[in-house]
Order: C-alpha cells, then sequence, then structure tokens
C-alpha cells in the first residue's frame, strides 16, 4: 500500500530517500508501466519517489561528441529533439513509436531501459547505438552498457529500489555514419511490436566499416546481432550484402510464439526482411546508397 | 494511510485538496472535485477517454498519480471553453459532425487542444499522430481530423 | 422536388454543447447521496459448478454493505437481450441464465456481488469470497459443440442449439442447382468480434422503501429493460423506471435488453443494502463479459446460368452463440434474410442456428448477421465472376433485386438506389485501373475490391416492433417531443427533433425531447436495428401531423376558415398563399383572426398556444405506429496494398456508397458510414476475440484488441444516395448498421485482386498471410 510520495530536489537526496525506505521505495519518472504494476501486484511499494522535479535530469545535451539524455526525459521530448533527429534518428524514430502520444508525454526513456522489458523500442535503439546509462547507487556513481543490463524477460540489472538511472549516453553519429530503427506492429498507435530493430553503421567509400544491429523480442532482452555484424564489417555496400548480413541475424533471433503477436515461423521469416530495410535506411542516413 | 496536501492549478484556480499517495488523477478530478467532464475509459492508459493538459502537454490521467501534480498546470475539459466563449476546437467539433456519443469526445478535445496550442498549422500525419491514443469507436476519426484542421484554420486567422 | 425547411440541413447537433464542454450526462458519471459501488467476482473457468461458497470474511469487511450470491438474490430465469420482451408466437423466447447460478459457463461468468462504499472495498471484498469449483469439460468452437459426446452447456438443451433452427425455403433450390451451368460453394470461418464501444456496461440501481425502482444505465432499449427487471424481481413494470441520463457512450448493439447485467445486479445489490448501487463495468469485464459478435462458420453454394444469372442459391450459418442465448436465434435470421434479399435468386434455401458453447456470449452487433453474410456471399460472388470471365461489378448489376421483386422478405422491396451506389463508389475507387497497379516483380501489390449489401429500417419480422411519440405545443408555443428511443450518438436527439420541427412547421430551435425514459415517454423497443429514425420516426411525424391538425383546427376557429386555408410555417399561422387576396370569409382580402380584440392577418403559434391555455386547452399530438419495413443499400469498394515481405495489408481507401431513403441530417448520415467503415475494415483485418486452451479470452483490452485507431485511418470517401422509399419519414430509410456490412468482402476481393489469394477466414491477419503466401508459392 502506498504510504507516501516524494519529490527529491537532487539526486543524492534521491538516492537518500531509497536508502531511507530500505528496499520498499521506487522511484516514479513517467509512471505509465509502475503504475499498472502497482495495482496488479507486481511491483510491491509503500513511497514513490519522484525525480521530476530534479532539473538535471530533464536536459537533452550534447558534450564533446556524446549525447546525453536524463532520467527524466520523456519520449516525446526525445522524438522531438532536433538534435536527436540529427544524431541519433533510430532513437528519435523509436521514441515516436512507443504507445500513445499521451504516454510518449509521460514516459521516460530511461524508464523504458530499467523496466527490462524485451522489446522495448528506446533500449533496442539505444543498444544499436552502444548507449550507457548512468546509475547513481549509495555507493557512488556506475556506469553500464544498456545492453548489459537486462537479467533476463523484465528483469533489470539496475536495482531501481535502491539505485537511480540518472542519464543515458552515446556518442553522437558522426558524418559517413547513420542510424535506423524499424517497427512491425499491428496498428500504429497503441501497440507492441512484434519485432523491431535498430541498426547504426559507419561507412567508408562504398563500405561498411562497421555496423551494430539489435532486435527484438527474440530473446530475453534487446539482442545484438553478432554474425550478421561481422559479416558487414569492411564489406562492400551491395544488396546482396546486405540481403546475406540480414539473413545471418536470424543466429541470434529466437523469437517466441505469441497468439497475439505472431508466431514463431511468421516473425523468423520477415525478421531478415526488416534488417534489410533498416540496413537500408541507415546507409541513406549516413549518406551511402546500396545501389 | 497517510494523507498528503496537493496544490496545484486547475482550470486557472489555485487547489488545494487532500489525496492519498495512491489517487490517481481522474479519480481525484472525478470523484473529489466532482469534474466528470473526464471520462474513464479503461484506466490503463489505452484509450485517451481521460486526457488532461498538464503543464501544456496531454497525458492520460488515469496513469498520473495526482501526487504528480504537485505545483502543476492542469487543463480539463471544463476549463478550456463555455457557451459565452467556446474554445475554437469545441466549435469545431460541434459544427463539423466529429462528436457521435461523445464520450471520447472530452478527451480527443484536449489532445487537439494541446496539439494546436504548439502549432495552429499540423499537417494530416501530425494530428493523426496527436489523436492516436484517443480511441473514438463511433466516427472513424474522419470528421474529427477535419474539424482539427478547421480549428486550426481559425486559430491561424485570429494570430 | 419539395423544399425543406429543417430536414436536409446539418444542423448543429442538439446535445453537441453538452458533450464539448464535459457536461453531458452519462450512466458513469452519476452520484447519489448515499450511493454504494458494486463489484462483481467472475469465474476463471470455463465450465465449472460452484460446489461451496463462502462469504463470510467479505461481509466482514467494514464498508461492505451486501454480497449477493445465487443463494440470495432472485431464482427467475431470464434472458439479459430484450428479446426476452418481444419474440413473438409461435417463437418463444430463450429463457436460460440467472443473475447467479451455481454452475459457471464461460470464463467471466458471474459468481457474486459486493456493494461497498468505496470501489476499492470492493474490490478487496471480491478477494475474499472463497469459492470451490468441480470443473466440468468444455467446449469452444460451435462444430465441435455439435458433435455427440460434446460437452452439454444447458441441460434443457442437449443438442446445445439455443431455440430455433431458422430454415428459410424460396423456389427449388435443387432443381435450381441441376438447371445451373456453374456451381460454386465454399465455407468461411467469422470471427468474434466486439462492440468496443467507450463507455462500459453502467447502471445505478434505486430502490425505494416504496417498493419502487430506478435504473440509470447505459441501455439502448429502457422499455425492454424495464420488462427485463419487472419479470426477473417479480415487480410491476408501472413501478420500475428505466432511464439513460440521457446519453450512452456508445452501443453498436451491445446492450439492447440490459446492459450485459449491470442493471439486475445493480439492483439486486441495491435491495439487499437498501441503498443506491453503482455497477460500472471494468474495461476488462465489459471484454469478457457482455455480448459479442456471433463467429462461426457460413457456407455459400451458388449457382449460375452461363450468361451470369444467379439461379441457386443455398447459405447456410453455424454461428458461435456463447454460454448464454441473447440474441442467438434473431442474429441467424437475420443473416439468413439479408443474404438472401440481395440478389434476384429464383430458387434458395438457407438454413442456419447458433451453438452454446463455452466462451463469452454472443448477441446483437452492429449488422447482427449481415456482415457475416455477405462477407462469404460476397467472397463467392467474386469468384463466380471470375469463373464466368465476367466484370464482377457488370455481374452484380446484372443480378441486384430490382423495386417490386419478388423476395423471401414479407414486406416489398419499396426502393433501391444500389445501381447508383455502384456505379458512384466504381467511379470515386476507379474500377477501370483494377487488374493495371501492379508492375511485375513488385513486393508490394496494390488490388481493388467491392461488396454489396442490404439491411432492415427496423426489427420487424424478426421480432415486434412499434413505436409511439407524443408532442406537446407548451403554452408559449414552444413544442416538446416525447419518445422512448435513446440517442446512443446515432443523432435522435437532433434527426427526431427535426422531423417535428418541419412537419409542425416551427424553428428548430422551439423544440426540444425528452427520450430514452420509462417514466416520461411512452413505449418503444430502442435504439437499434437501424430503426431509430424510420420507425420512431415514423411515430414522431405521426405525432407531428397530429398536433399540427389540432392547432390549425383551433386557429380555423379564429380565422373563421377550414383548417386546410390555414398554414403553419416558421411559428406563425397565416391563410395559405394562394389563399392570400381571394375573397376570404370577411370579404376583405386575406382571412383574419381575431384575439386579444385586435384583428391579424397572421398568429403566432405562441400566440394561439397561450390564447388556447387560457381556455383550458393543450395541444396534444400523439403517434401511435406499426412500422412498415424498407431495404437501405450499399456499395463499399477498397483499394489495398499488400506488403508480400512483411505479410501485411493495408487499406489505401474505402468509397462507401450508402442508399439512405433520404438524409434527414446528411453530417450523421456521413458519420455514421464512416464509423461503421472503420468497424468494417476492423473486421476484415485485425479485430478478433481468440481464446486459449483454458478458454480464456486473449484479446481482454483496448491494447490487445486490435481496433483501428486514428493514425489508422485510410482514405474514407462516404458518400450518399436517396431513393426516397415510399414507406419511411420523407422517404428515409435505416443507416446505423449498414456502415460495416459490404466492407470485409471489398477488402478480401481487394487482396485476392492484388495477390490472387482468396481468404475463407478473416481477419486476414499477418499471421494468414504468410501462411497464404507460402502455400501460394509451392
Ligand atoms: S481511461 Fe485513461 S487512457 Fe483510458
Ligand atoms: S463519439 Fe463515441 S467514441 Fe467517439
Amino acid at each position: 500500500m502506498l504510504q507516501d510520495y516524494l519529490f527529491p530536489e537532487t539526486i543524492s537526496e534521491a538516492v537518500s530517500f531509497l536508502q531511507n525506505n530500505e528496499g520498499q521505495a521506487r522511484i516514479i519518472a513517467g509512471g505509465t508501466d509502475l503504475l499498472l504494476d502497482i495495482p496488479e501486484g507486481k511491483v510491491k511499494t509503500n513511497c514513490l519517489v519522484d525525480i521530476n522535479r530534479i532539473s538535471e535530469l530533464k536536459k537533452i545535451t550534447m558534450e564533446d561528441g556524446v549525447i546525453y539524455i536524463g532520467a527524466a526525459v520523456t519520449h516525446n521530448q526525445v522524438a522531438g529533439s532536433e538534435l536527436i533527429q540529427e544524431k541519433a534518428a533510430a532513437l528519435a524514430c523509436a521514441a515516436s513509436c512507443v504507445g500513445s502520444h499521451q504516454v510518449r508525454n509521460s514516459a521516460t526513456v530511461a524508464g523504458n531501459v530499467c523496466n527490462a522489458q524485451p522489446a522495448a523500442d528506446t533500449a533496442v535503439a539505444l543498444v544499436a547505438l552502444g548507449a550507457t546509462v548512468e546509475i547513481a547507487t549509495p555507493d557512488g556513481t556506475q556506469y553500464a552498457l544498456v545492453e548489459k543490463t537486462y537479467a533476463g524477460v523484465g528483469k533489470s540489472t539496475i536495482d531501481s529500489t535502491c539505485q537511480l538511472v540518472t542519464r543515458v549516453s552515446f556518442p553522437a553519429a558522426r558524418k559517413n555514419q547513420g542510424t535506423a530503427f524499424v517497427r512491425l506492429h499491428q496498428r500504429n498507435a497503441l501497440a507492441l511490436p512484434m519485432l523491431n530493430v535498430a541498426v547504426m553503421v559507419e561507412l567508408a567509400g562504398g563500405r561498411f566499416k562497421w555496423a551494430r544491429i539489435c532486435m527484438a523480442p527474440v530473446g530475453p532482452g534487446p539482442m545484438r546481432a553478432l554474425s550478421a555484424e561481422q559479416a558487414l564489417k569492411d564489406a562492400e555496400i551491395t544488396p546482396e550484402v546486405i540481403e546475406k548480413a540480414s539473413r545471418a541475424v536470424l543466429e541470434h533471433a529466437n523469437p517466441r510464439n505469441s497468439a497475439l503477436r505472431g508466431s514463431k515461423e511468421y516473425r523468423t521469416s520477415v525478421l531478415p526482411v526488416l534488417v534489410r530495410r533498416a540496413l537500408e535506411q541507415a546507409v541513406a542516413n549516413a549518406g551511402g546508397t546500396c545501389n | 494511510m497517510n494523507l498528503k496536501i496537493l496544490k496545484f492549478t486547475l482550470n486557472g484556480e489555485p487547489i488545494e485538496i487532500t489525496v492519498s499517495p495512491d489517487d490517481m488523477l481522474v479519480d481525484v478530478l472525478r470523484d473529489k472535485l466532482e469534474l466528470t467532464g473526464t471520462k474513464k475509459g479503461c484506466g490503463k492508459g489505452e484509450c485517451g477517454a481521460c486526457t488532461v493538459i498538464i503543464n501544456g502537454e496531454a497525458v492520460n490521467s488515469c496513469l498520473v498519480p495526482a501526487m504528480k501534480t504537485m505545483g502543476a498546470n492542469v487543463e480539463t475539459i471544463e476549463g478550456i471553453g463555455s457557451p459565452e466563449k467556446f474554445h475554437p476546437v469545441q466549435e469545431a467539433f460541434m459544427d463539423l459532425g466529429a462528436i457521435q456519443c461523445g464520450f471520447c469526445t472530452p478527451g480527443m478535445i484536449m489532445s487537439a487542444k494541446a496539439l494546436l496550442d504548439k502549432t495552429t498549422s499540423p499537417t494530416s500525419k501530425e494530428i493523426k499522430r496527436s489523436l492516436s491514443g484517443n480511441i473514438c469507436r463511433c466516427t472513424g476519426y474522419v470528421k474529427i481530423e477535419e474539424a482539427v484542421q478547421a480549428a486550426a484554420e481559425k486559430m491561424r486567422e485570429k494570430q | 422536388m419539395k423544399e425543406y425547411k429543417v430536414i436536409g440541413q446539418s444542423v448543429r447537433r442538439l446535445d453537441a454543447v453538452e458533450k464539448a464542454t464535459g457536461t453531458a450526462g452519462f450512466t458513469s458519471d452519476m452520484k447519489l447521496p448515499g450511493m454504494l459501488y458494486g463489484k462483481v467476482l467472475r469465474s476463471p473457468h470455463p465450465h465449472a459448478r460452484i460446489v461451496g461458497i463462502d462469504t463470510s470474511e467479505a461481509e466482514k469487511l467494514p464498508g461492505v454493505k451486501a454480497v449477493a450470491t445465487y443463494k440470495n438474490t432472485p431464482r427467475e430465469l431470464f434472458n439479459t437481450s430484450a428479446t426476452m420482451t418481444f419474440t413473438v408466437p409461435p417463437m418463444l423466447p430463450v429463457l436460460d441464465q440467472y443473475i447467479f447460478d451455481n454452475v459457471v459457463r464461460y470464463v467471466g461468468d458471474e459468481v457474486a456481488a459486493v456493494a461497498a462504499t468505496s470501489e476499492k472495498i470492493a474490490e478487496a471484498a471480491l478477494g475474499l469470497i472463497k469459492v470451490e469449483y468441480e470443473l466440468l469439460p468444455a467446449v469452444y468452437d460451435p462444430k465441435e459443440a455439435l458433435t455427440p459426446g460434446a460437452p452439454v452447456i444447458h441441460e434443457s438443451e442437449k443438442k446445445n442449439i439455443p431455440g430455433e433452427i431458422i430454415q428459410i425455403p424460396y423456389g427449388d433450390v435443387d432443381k435450381g442447382f441441376t438447371e445451373s451451368d456453374i456451381i460454386i460453394e465454399k465455407e468461411f470461418k467469422l470471427p468474434v468480434q466486439k462492440q468496443a464501444q467507450m463507455e462500459t456496461q453502467a447502471a445505478v440501481a434505486q430502490v425505494g422503501l416504496d417498493g419502487k425502482i430506478t435504473v440509470w444505465s447505459t441501455t439502448q432499449t429502457p422499455h425492454p429493460t424495464k420488462m427485463i427487471l419487472s419479470k426477473v424481481f417479480s415487480i410491476p413494470e408501472s413501478k420500475i423506471r428505466v432511464l439513460n441520463p440521457p446519453y450512452i457512450g456508445g452501443g453498436f448493439g451491445v446492450r439492447i435488453g440490459c446492459s450485459a447485467k449491470a442493471e439486475p445486479i445493480a439492483v439486486a445489490l441495491s435491495m439487499l443494502a437498501k441503498k443506491p448501487v453503482k455497477v460500472v463495468y471494468s474495461r476488462k469485464e465489459d471484454f469478457i463479459a457482455s455480448d459479442t459478435r456471433h463467429g462461426g462458420y457460413v457456407s455459400v453454394k451458388l449457382g449460375a446460368k452461363k450468361d451470369g444469372a444467379f439461379h441457386a442459391m443455398y447459405l447456410k450459418a453455424t454461428l458461435n452463440g456463447g454460454a448464454y442465448c441473447s440474441f442467438s436465434v434473431e442474429t441467424p435470421g437475420v443473416l439468413g434474410c439479408m443474404g438472401l434479399a440481395v440478389y434476384r435468386v429464383p430458387n434458395q434455401l438457407y438454413y442456419g442456428h447458433s451453438v452454446y458453447t463455452n466462451t463469452t456470449p454472443a448477441g446483437a452487433m452492429r449488422g447482427f448477421g449481415n456482415p457475416q453474410a455477405m462477407y462469404a456471399i460476397e467472397s463467392v460472388v467474386d469468384m463466380m465472376a471470375e469463373k464466368l470471365g465476367m466484370d464482377p461489378l457488370k455481374l452484380r448489376l446484372k443480378n441486384i433485386m430490382q423495386v417490386g421483386d419478388p423476395w423471401v422478405l414479407p414486406y416489398r422491396c419499396g426502393s433501391t438506389g444500389l445501381a447508383e451506389c455502384i456505379e458512384k463508389g466504381a467511379k470515386s475507387i476507379g474500377w477501370e485501373n483494377r487488374g493495371k497497379l501492379n508492375k511485375p516483380g513488385a513486393r508490394k501489390l496494390r488490388g481493388i475490391g467491392m461488396g454489396v449489401g442490404t439491411h432492415v429500417s427496423n426489427a420487424w419480422p424478426f421480432c415486434g416492433d412499434y413505436d409511439n411519440a407524443y408532442i406537446t405545443v407548451q403554452q408559449d408555443g414552444s413544442v416538446h417531443l416525447a419518445s422512448g428511443v435513446p440517442d446512443m450518438g446515432t443523432g435522435t436527439s437532433t434527426s427526431l427533433p427535426q422531423l417535428v420541427a418541419e412537419v409542425v412547421g416551427v424553428g428548430l430551435d422551439q423544440v426540444s425531447m425528452t427520450f430514452a425514459d420509462t417514466a416520461s415517454t411512452p413505449f418503444d423497443i430502442g435504439s437499434h436495428a437501424s430503426r431509430t429514425l424510420y420507425a420512431a420516426g415514423t411515430a414522431v411525424v405521426e405525432a407531428a401531423r397530429d398536433v399540427r391538425k389540432q392547432v390549425l383546427e383551433y386557429a380555423a376557429d379564429l380565422f373563421k376558415v377550414a383548417p386546410e386555408r390555414l398554414v403553419l410555417q416558421d411559428g406563425v399561422i397565416s391563410a395559405a398563399s394562394q389563399d392570400a387576396g381571394a375573397v376570404g370569409d370577411n370579404c376583405s382580402g386575406a382571412p383574419v383572426c381575431k384575439i386579444g380584440g385586435v384583428e391579424k392577418k397572421s398568429i403566432t403559434l405562441k400566440e394561439l398556444a397561450y390564447d388556447a391555455h387560457l381556455r383550458n386547452k393543450q395541444f396534444i399530438g400523439v403517434g401511435r405506429i406499426v412500422p412498415d419495413n424498407a431495404p437501405p443499400w450499399h456499395a463499399h469498394f477498397a483499394e489495398v496494398e499488400v506488403d508480400t515481405e512483411l505479410c501485411q495489408v493495408r487499406v489505401l481507401k474505402v468509397a462507401a456508397v450508402h442508399d439512405v431513403g433520404k438524409a434527414i441530417h446528411p453530417v450523421i448520415c456521413e458519420g455514421q458510414i464512416e464509423g461503421g467503415v472503420l468497424q468494417g475494415i476492423g473486421y476484415a483485418l485485425s479485430e478478433e476475440i481468440k481464446y486459449d486452451e483454458k478458454g480464456r479470452q486473449l484479446e481482454n483490452s483496448f491494447h490487445k484488441y486490435m481496433l483501428l485507431t486514428a493514425d489508422d485511418v485510410p482514405e474514407i470517401e462516404a458518400m450518399l444516395v436517396e431513393s426516397n422509399d415510399p414507406t419511411g419519414p420523407f422517404g428515409a430509410k435505416g443507416v446505423g448498421e449498414c456502415g460495416l456490412v459490404p466492407t470485409a468482402p471489398a477488402i478480401v476481393n481487394a487482396i485476392y485482386d492484388a495477390t490472387g489469394i482468396r481468404f475463407y477466414e478473416i481477419p486476414v491477419t499477418e499471421e494468414k498471410i504468410f501462411k497464404a503466401l507460402k502455400e501460394h508459392v509451392k
């Protein structure tokens, strides 16, 4: 039963509020997932710690080629940010696909990561961007790759009863780098993805220098398509190469049968199409062409 | 239960009210403040009937703990216009057939107002996206989009 | 053509201001002094016997005022749908459920209910009720439920068939097939669609100490609901008042009769607690425990002559009725009749019925069996066209029903604008481009398809249908209409006053309407069957004529002329224009009347009404009618794009052309069509409730149930055709349900045009396209 609702003004105050409540308190930023989980008994908490008053958590900034997104920044703020649209198109696109307009006005990107749902759109994009989360803990600041924060379906290595994600960061796309996000869904709003794919590529002289491909829900969390990435390394940018790499993603994909969102067979069959389309877009985004 | 004093601005008026930390804004509006214009169609953020504007942004009030609005500026359907002076969105909804059963209407109008507060020349896609969290089972959305366009035009003229 | 003053105008709806400002009254907004909140405990099992139920802990919870179970509530069998009140002998209504029973028959079935001082307490109390179940075998598919040895769901119906089997023979079908040159026979599988109206089922019941009961609710049929409650609780109908407050957040058929069980449960709890009780279904309850559209199977066997003339048709339906009978007899009836009424086929047979299964009861949903019929029939018509090597549009034009043609229905086909609908729709979609839209090798394929259909304009002959209205001229000359029919969003509370204003001859601003209240309006069977404007409207027109006649008769006395020589227009009574200057009774030009000692050439209704009042008289017009029936017609054309790689269909455009007879309020007509089309697209492509192996509804929320959002709307062009039916008010026919009757086949035919793949099961989801494409390549 909720007994208290607190407004820390600083990060350290937020962390100490968590500590004082000895594992019973929870951080609330957007709350769009948390407030569904509490009545269903999936989350037990007696106190909510609202981080929306901590001004440094409300900003999107860029410093030395690295973009920082504060933990209280909403999906719509990310989707609407010119900086993100330009330097991390995949993330802007992913953020604009979540839930509905109203949900995106509340829900935060950091919250999307903390909630650790396997198909979280922005988390998938963040993994492709090579993003890191900054975590305030009673023992000081820690860092983790977004990719490494998944500890199983719906489970995060971030302990939100005593730790606070303060911001998410990733290098801004440079010239010759491009990103893209594609999503397969049954309708354009209010739908979880049947599949989503985010990629980031760097091109050099008609070749891929490297590529990062992330996809979901094909495993417990966003999954990297490592062998496809390997196949693209230093490879020429041709439809054949892209096609081959797109098929190679299946090595790392194990979608489940879902009565609501498509069979394993179907999702397996269309995943390479999505990867191909994402790669083509990312190449274009990087200023390249695939003939 | 630990009751809290919540202060915020509601439709331009300061409000002070006692709430429980687990009260949702929609219930405080409807039950405690008796502002039943804000509807509840699902209670889970899936229909938009409960849409209100908080600090300029349209949100589902069924997913907002009332406490979260501490110090905030909250607008509901009751606050945006009246027969003396309707909001252009209300006017357009009434005149262009955008209202049928009317249950989605307050939330729909609030979403549209939030959009037009930001831009008075929205594209069709922007309108569709901004309203995509507001389910309307009656109209097929055609006349709703037309009404938002018409209201935008009115607001542009006034600028 | 006659010029009308009020009808045909898309005036601002009379409910617009209240709805646009959030002040319109809905049941879920109501609060009464001392009101309690009711919550329902629902079965987690698809079929089980309750062997023990212990409510003692729940009763002890502070704030709990009543707990209702099968032990302390009436044991009167009933039917939540209005069929209970107007099934006409020799047919008998199927009565197969109690408010609560000791057997539960689907996941979501009512087990108990609690009334408490808050929703939270009521909810908590549900968790304290201990129920012991003995599980029984369950069955979910209607065909399986018909097999010998299948679980019996109601002991009274060993064969699992609720009520009558509908058989409609016409001509000699066997002979017809023998004489046919080409025969196509196919079976189609249909999904369970949900109305998903925005306001969930809700009721507030107040039981007075004098024994009178008032129920505010979301019902589409206050008068029949009053009759149902009277039977269930054995209380005279005169002591029960049922009303809408006055608005309903949509309906689409989901509450023709009770709003699921919201009314009886609220009344039962209110009787136990002696306080007003409000019951509002959660969205999940609405999804799993209130009527759905009937899913199931429809098969069509169509025979044609070489020249394309249809010669024989056999239509068969096996529908999934769910655990209790709602409209499970009438729906297969309408399915058959509408299916047989579109084309001139000299030899026909229909055989159809519903089947009990352990799923959510199926009842009325917009279209009422007709979309099920037309998906199947219009698919087969396209297949026939292909076999004949004919343009499917021309094949339809050759065979569609014409005015006066004999058909299976007991009323006349008195009007049709279907040919015009087809012509307009074809133009809008660019029918001539059909088959020329794709470049070889394209991965995204486009296609065009069409479908047509008809419908009813009221509920007869599928059940009784009559209507009443009365109109009073107030003492200041303004006009009040009382009609029992609700306005669930379809615009009744605007279009009926429009009829009054037109007929009486006053401005619309002078007319107001009380509706949907059994205490202050005469009997009406409710808002459904696309009947409101047609049937209730016919009663309203009659009442309006009556009141106008009384007014003119009274005025005639004052003018000292025959009433026929007077006109009432814009609220002013004067001599008919051809009379002006003619020899009047006073020999000095136009007739004059003397009122208040002054002579006038005209007199306002205001003056007249007050004069009448001073002379102890009010004008009261009464309309009491038994409606005829009339066929609305419609043609839909769809253009789609199929992404053959992702196996997804996108609808690019729907042109929906509807013969509405006469559009009393064109914008309301268009709105009905556009909303219907969107539901039709959902029916074709994405909307469905499926069950898991434990009988649980998989799609039980807006998030999981794939109706379309604002961001999914294709271009929809709604167009009206006016054929002026001889029976409807000013020529009007039904509209409300028609918008989704031919949408699904238009889309499925367009998918075929795009891909060469025909889908015998809807919705055409990604999964189905994926499987079909794989088969197709083989
Ligand atoms: S009631 Fe809040 S989104 Fe449905
Ligand atoms: S008008 Fe009824 S849901 Fe929108």
